[in-house]
């Protein structure tokens, strides 16, 4: 079984025989093989080589994974910084395409061959298409990329005073989302790109569910049908944060056949499974902090009680970390994902 | 609003008006204060202070939301720019300076905004340092202001890491100094474990959780139970 059969035929609701690892894992493989985490971002090949690293050394059943939550800033005009100095963990914006109103109306979309980050992307799906890995491009969610565009307590403000450039803005994002699918889909087919899109901004620690289903949800469902159209047929949603109030209305938003659908520790996996299990692979949730701070014995208790409350999960689950696994995260931890997934199965 | 109007009716008009995130009602509030002699500090602290507190409990129990709690800041600091320069220096209540800021590796400040909201609708003296603070600058400008309390936030679990560094910093140079700390990896265990003097799950709750820290370390308490 090659490194993502397992995933693989678990999305084709075939027999697999054990729960497969989800990798959510990018600074740790720099530092794990005595790298910086900026190479992770910065250079395709490193970053593809890296992460297979570690992916083979903990038995990932996926990726290399190549994006960043602060994506948006960049190939909107704006400005990004690298990953520097101890204490950073992936790139973040240093200048918003959008900080008044009057930048609104300079906003264009994106070349997806040439905006950004962009073309380093697809170097690094390349190298997912000639390694056999499941292709992916991180280009979302619709209202994370609108808070890269635009600093975050600019858009809600505007939520309540000036909605007309809330909209406008999550109409670009999502136009932006779309051509960059269409691109990938050109260059490797579409049935073979699986999309990723993260979104944590329309957390309710932010957001209320009513700002979710007056700006977020049309457009992701928008995206989500226009991408499905074109023939992908899975999209991998990272429903980041407290969105226990927007779960009802994800449900609304198509994520193929089936869809997944990763959660962090604020979404309980049942919880997860109950609204979305029945059209997605449910994915989640170790803490991340506790992968950072904890003992091993505590993350085994806690994938066990995530392992078990997955098995009921009609599409199938993955055992994941909740968001990314801290770089220096103490590498027995993260063993133990593994460990306790293969303990599961000998106990049945 | 050009009839006579009571202290009282003053104070209720701009609390609510904060409240309803009503800047037209505020200002107009703040201009009424000024026009019938009310007191711009009592008007400040008995009318905006209380309905930001309020804003605070209705973001606590996830009825208001950031957007809600930005327009409700909007609102109160368009009032205070009306009553500011008639403020007479007077004190009442706990005078707090606060040194704030999101510490280095991290550029999330949104939830270190709102905490300063909620700290300067309390009439504390706050020095924000914004975001992706070098870890020497928070002792720096504590020394700088004689702050009585350091707030550090973070957001990702690297730049989480500079806490406990900024803290051995902090209180090897000015142990009565009271640290707080705040943001999404941060819990009451980790801000133990770090050597805080306190932690604050989120706004709402911040200006109390803080009141109650610098009594602890001025009462000498070493440590601290949640």
């Amino acid at each position: 079984m090659t490194v993502t059969d397992r995933a693989m035929k678990l999305l084709k609701g075939e027999t697999i025989d054990r729960i497969p690892l989800f990798p959510f894992i990018l600074g740790f493989c720099a530092k794990n093989a005595g790298y910086p985490i900026a190479t992770i971002y910065q250079d395709a090949s490193k970053s593809f080589e890296l992460q297979t690293f570690t992916l083979e050394q903990y038995s990932f059943d996926w990726g290399p994974l190549y994006g960043y939550a602060s994506y948006g800033t960049w190939e909107f005009g704006g400005e990004i910084k690298m990953p520097e100095y101890n204490y950073e963990q992936a790139p973040f914006h240093t200048r918003f395409p959008v900080n008044v109103e009057e930048d609104v109306d300079q906003l264009q979309l994106p070349d997806p061959a040439k905006a950004g980050v962009l073309p380093i992307a697809m170097e690094f799906s390349k190298l997912q298409a000639s390694n056999q890995r499941p292709i992916s491009i991180i280009c979302g969610g619709n209202f994370s990329i609108a808070g890269n565009i635009c600093p975050v307590e600019t858009l809600c403000r505007w939520m309540l005073k000036k909605p007309e450039l809330v909209h406008r803005i999550m109409k670009m994002a999502t136009d932006h989302i779309v051509d960059v699918v269409r691109y990938w889909c050109e260059a490797f087919g579409a049935a073979q790109v699986i999309p990723q899109m993260w979104e944590p901004l329309a957390a309710n620690i932010i957001i209320s569910p009513k700002q979710f289903e007056r700006f977020v949800l049309p457009y992701l469902v928008e995206s989500s049908k226009k991408i499905l159209a074109m023939g992908v047929q899975h999209i991998l949603y990272h429903i980041c944060g407290d969105q226990n109030k927007n779960l009802p209305m994800w449900t609304q938003v198509p994520t193929g056949n089936p869809g997944l659908c990763s959660f962090g520790i604020d979404i309980d996996l049942s919880v997860a499974i109950e609204y979305l299990g029945e059209n997605n692979v449910i994915i989640g949730n170790i803490d991340p902090i506790a992968l950072l701070s904890e003992t091993p014995d505590t993350i085994y208790n806690l994938c066990k009680t995530a392992i078990e409350k997955g098995k009921s999960a009609p599409r199938g689950f993955m055992l994941s970390s909740g968001c990314e696994v801290p770089p220096e995260a103490p590498p027995y931890n993260v063993y133990i994902m593994q460990k306790a997934i293969k303990d599961s199965m000998a106990s049945g | 609003m050009s009839s006579r109007m009571e202290a009282e009716e003053i104070f209720k008009g701009l609390s609510e008006a904060v409240i309803a995130y009503d800047e037209d009602k505020s200002v107009e509030f703040a201009k009424a204060a000024l026009e019938n002699d009310v007191d711009p500090t009592d008007a400040i602290l008995k009318g905006l202070a209380h309905g930001m507190e309020k804003v605070g409990e209705l973001f606590d129990k996830q009825e208001y939301f950031v957007p809600e709690m930005l327009a409700c800041a909007d609102a109160l600091n368009a009032a205070v720019e009306i009553l500011k320069p008639h403020l007479k220096i007077r004190s009442e209540g706990p005078q707090v300076k606060v040194v704030i800021g999101t510490v280095e590796g991290d550029i999330h400040e949104i939830g270190k905004n709102l905490v300063r909201i909620m700290f300067d609708a309390a009439g504390w003296e706050v020095y924000d340092l914004g975001g992706n603070v070098k870890l020497e600058r928070f002792l720096e400008e504590q020394q700088k202001t004689g702050a009585d309390v350091v707030a550090l936030s973070a957001l990702m679990t690297t730049s989480m890491a500079a806490i406990p560094e900024i803290i051995k910093m902090i209180k090897s140079a000015e142990p009565r100094v009271t640290v707080m700390v705040g943001g999404a990896p941060l819990s009451w265990e980790l801000a133990r474990k770090y050597g805080a003097d306190g932690y604050s799950p989120n706004c709402g709750t911040a200006v109390n959780d803080t009141l109650e820290a610098i009594r602890r370390v001025r009462e000498g308490h070493g440590s601290w139970e949640r």
